[in-house]
């Protein structure tokens, strides 16, 4: 556990590139009612290659926002050759496993069940219908990927987190990172270096009052 | 001697339940966490514990260095002495 101060406030911005700034648009203002809260129009300065761009934000909520980055005069092969898999950003041939490809998403949060199926049938009214809907461990979450082949998640809480969830999240923590500081980490390692800890710590473990 | 053990949250709950139904598995509390242990293996069927896979696959918080899970699969989860 650390000892520092908490101080930050969740999400300013997390930016993507897009090379279709209208599909981008119609999928997050027109489709999903995200409202377009700031926009910067630049000329391209600093290095000489740099194109004119658009960056352009939408409200994800909380006042944490989605950018996108629209370069004048580019097109995807900016960024590489086409590729099997992946978005417009990164692209991957067929050989590499779907688990890897679809690891990196954004999730964005809902207050409930209500709201969740109503991103769906906005969704599902739409080009980018929900590809999946989804019961995890303690959180329900929907699918679909945008315009530019980036995955978007949207998921609510089933339940509140509980205080003995956040305890296990850093036994967790603590046991793979001496997992990984051996030679060949595994599932079974973490595990038998995991009862370790729970057996040292978990017995004296006091959730912290509200 | 084989020891798991499962945090208590309201999804493992049953996982715990379904393990002491084994006269031969003792089911206690170390803090936040059942520990299920017992002379010889402990096997818990998915279906009786009623758990949809997400919860199944990710309900065992640790094993005991003298165990070993053997079988973790859509039908029961098995761990025994080793």
């Amino acid at each position: 556990m650390s000892d520092l101060d908490h101080r930050v406030r969740g999400v300013d911005h997390v930016a993507f590139p897009t090379f279709d700034p209208a599909a981008t648009v119609r999928f997050y203002r027109d489709v999903l009612g995200f409202p377009v809260v700031h926009s910067i129009c630049a000329a391209g300065w600093g290095p000489a290659d740099h194109p004119d761009f658009i960056h352009f934000f939408f409200d994800i909520g909380n006042d944490d926002r989605i950018a996108f980055f629209y370069y004048f005069g580019t097109t995807p092969e900016v960024g590489g050759g086409p590729g099997a898999k992946g978005d417009v950003y990164a692209r991957f041939d067929a050989a590499v496993p779907d688990y890897f490809v679809g690891s990196r998403h954004l999730a964005i949060h809902v207050d409930d069940e209500d709201d969740l199926l109503e991103y769906r049938r906005r969704l599902d009214a739409s080009n980018w219908p929900v590809e999946m809907q989804v019961k995890h461990e303690t959180i329900e979450s929907i699918y679909t990927h945008d315009p530019n082949g980036y995955m978007v998640e949207l998921t609510r809480a089933m339940r509140p987190v509980t205080p003995q969830e956040d305890l296990d999240a850093n036994l967790t923590i603590d046991a793979l990172l001496d997992v990984v500081a051996e030679p060949d980490p595994s599932f079974g390692k973490l595990l038998a270096r995991k009862a370790e800890l729970i057996v040292a710590r978990a017995a004296g473990w006091a959730p912290v009052a509200p | 001697m084989t020891t798991l053990y499962v945090l208590d949250i309201p999804e493992n709950t049953a996982v715990a339940k379904v393990a002491a139904e084994d006269a031969a598995v003792t089911v206690g509390q170390i803090g936040p966490y059942f520990e299920i242990s017992a002379a010889g293996p402990i096997v818990i069927d998915r279906r009786a514990t009623g758990c949809r896979h997400a919860v199944w696959y990710s309900c065992v918080a640790g094993v005991a260095r003298d165990s070993r899970i053997t079988q973790h699969d859509k039908n029961a989860l098995r761990v025994e002495p080793g």
